[in-house]
């Protein structure tokens, strides 16, 4: 039980005649870089969606450490410490990324309605700020409106700002869409220096950052685990080969 | 944008912030508007210090909208609402102090006052309360439904007060005199001049705090993506319903001097026309500047007041003008003089 973070039974979620997740049951360890694969339209981003609570699930239940979720609205699992960056990457363009961090890091400490002092400069930000940008390679870049950021320094703040409120759990959803060979790099490495600290789920395409960082996967078929284990027994798995591994070249 | 690259120790505060040009633009702002009457009285007009009175009204009430609409993307159409209920709890209050009835005998007795210490704080809670109610509904939806259900409310108001026979319905109530205040006399246009000046600079340096704040940060984030804002553990719908209920509390402020200025408030105050004006001194003067909408209220109504000397129908050319500024300066009248680019700050 306590080395179980996650456990999810019988999750359905169905967009009219589509079935987005249909019966999926997973389990991710504490600790662990869980990876959830699958191709194209296996329901990826859903599940994440109904994990993180921006979508109710039909039916089935989600439990966070030992805790039934299922029905809590996303701002209080975020609380609970389930952290999320999404596929299409979210930050506020119109902010400075150092404003981006600072709201990141507000939102895990006290009270917010607080309307005098700059919050730039409030004893929390002050001492926390400079590190969480340093975590994600970004200091230099502070005073920035975040829009101006390259694409890759943009994923980058996105993981550092989910990073900032510690979270137990960590859902990552296609953190390398869209990247260089480069920031690929980076990003994997920025991603192995978060392992230990909390478990990390991780959503990804690209099956070298996949079987280079996961500890266990899981492979998503039109929304059901077809197969579940360690990156080496995914390699092997028929059903996996025949669905997916296959098709890549 | 590569110059910036370049910057070698980490800068937290945005470099627009501090541009010159923007504090030179806001000082000769400031200064102009300290000695007009001075310059009024000299050019012998001293009728525009009554209109420019007005003007820093309509400008405090822009500001307000801008927090909603330039800050935390809530394009509010019924603005005027929270105005003309500012308007009204002076416009009441007098006429109950001046036919010596109270305004309510039970449970408690609340008598008619002309004492502005009274009737503006007063004025700035009631309006902020009936924001705070219309809020906390409007604000379950968004976008196009947000505005609509604003201008609904906005317009069951003017109704309400229009069907008010006791306060005189469609005609209105007219004020014998102004609010009087300790030390200051309403009365002397000069004086009062001062007094709105006052008000729209306290309000414009709470509202750059406010911004600036933990408070006004979210506020922001709320305004340029929500749903981050909810995935970060923050309840959006919380914030922006303090931040609606402060913008009308300013709009009731802004309403309170109109009445003092006019001496007479009708429901007129709460059509969705003035809701129309004041975002289209908003847009005017700079969306999401904060000084930009006192631009903006002083371009609307001098232009109003130039342009309807020679027509009746001033709005053909205030259109097309409306247009242009929209098109060729994002960032407003506001924008073009502090030298601001679209994709800055």
């Amino acid at each position: 039980m306590n080395d179980t973070i996650l456990e999810v039974t019988g999750l359905h979620k169905s967009f009219g005649a589509i079935q987005a997740t249909n019966d999926l049951t997973f389990s991710v360890r504490r600790g662990n870089i869980h990876a959830l694969i699958g191709p194209n339209g296996a329901g990826k981003t859903t599940v994440v969606n109904q994990l993180s609570g921006d979508m109710f699930s039909d039916s089935g239940t989600i439990l966070f450490n030992g805790k039934d979720v299922t029905s809590l609205k996303g701002y209080r699992r975020a609380q609970l410490g389930i952290a999320r960056s999404f596929q299409i990457t979210h930050i506020f363009e119109n902010l400075t990324v150092a404003e981006n961090m600072a709201l990141a890091i507000c939102s895990h400490s006290g009270h917010n309605f607080r309307f005098w002092q700059n919050c730039l400069q409030t004893k929390i930000v002050k001492s926390e700020l400079l590190p969480a940008l340093g975590r994600v390679d970004l200091q230099d870049r502070a005073a920035i409106a975040a829009r101006h950021l390259s694409h890759g320094e943009k994923r980058q703040l996105e993981v550092g700002m989910a990073l900032t409120g510690k979270p137990e759990l960590l859902i990552l959803d296609e953190p390398m869409a869209g990247m260089g060979p480069g920031g690929t790099v980076e990003l994997s490495k920025l991603i192995q220096r978060m392992k230990g600290k909390m478990t990390i789920l991780l959503i990804e395409h690209d099956m070298d950052v996949v079987f280079s960082l996961a500890d266990e996967v899981t492979v998503l078929v039109y929304g059901q685990n077809i197969a579940s284990g360690t990156p080496n027994d995914i390699k092997k798995n028929e059903a996996v080969r025949a669905a997916y591994l296959g098709d890549e070249d | 944008m590569e110059a910036k690259r370049l910057v070698p120790c980490p800068r937290l505060i945005p470099e627009s912030l501090m541009t010159r040009r923007k504090q030179f633009v806001i000082g000769c702002g400031a200064l102009l508007l300290a000695l007009f009457p001075l310059i009024a009285q000299c050019a012998g007009e001293p009728y525009f210090i009554s209109l420019f009175s007005r003007i820093l009204i309509y400008a405090l009430a822009a500001v307000s909208l801008d927090l909603l609409l330039g800050y935390s993307s809530m394009v509010s159409l019924g603005h005027a609402a929270f105005f003309g209920i500012g308007a009204y709890v002076v416009g009441i209050l007098y006429f109950h102090g001046f036919e010596g009835e109270p305004l309510l005998s039970w449970p408690f007795l609340i008598n008619g006052s002309d004492n502005a210490l009274v009737v503006f704080p007063l004025a700035v809670l009631t309006a902020s309360l009936a924001a705070l109610i219309i809020g906390a509904l409007s604000l379950r939806t968004t976008g196009m439904h947000f505005i609509m259900i604003t201008l609904a409310f906005a317009q069951m108001l003017f109704y309400f007060f229009v069907s008010l026979e006791k306060y005189g319905g469609d005609d209105g109530l007219s004020l014998y005199s102004r609010n009087k205040l300790p030390g200051i006399d309403l009365t002397s246009d000069i004086q009062f001049y001062y007094f709105c000046l006052a008000c729209l600079v306290s309000f414009l340096f709470f509202s750059h705090r406010l911004i600036n704040s933990r408070f006004g940060l979210i506020i922001r984030g709320t305004g340029s993506n929500e749903r981050r804002i909810k995935s970060l553990g923050l309840n959006a719908y919380k914030y922006k319903l303090v931040c609606f209920a402060i913008a009308g509390g300013g709009a009731g402020l802004a309403g309170a001097l109109l009445a003092n200025q006019t001496e007479y408030v009708s429901p007129g105050l709460m059509h969705w026309t003035i809701s129309g004006e004041l975002m289209v001194m908003v847009l005017l003067g700079g969306l999401g500047t904060l000084y930009g909408p006192v631009l903006g209220a002083f371009a609307f109504i001098l232009l109003e007041h130039t342009l309807a000397m020679y027509t009746e129908h001033w709005m053909v050319y205030m259109g097309p003008l409306l247009v242009l500024a929209v098109i060729f300066a994002p960032k407003g009248l506001y924008g073009l003089l502090a030298g601001l680019r679209k994709d800055h700050e």
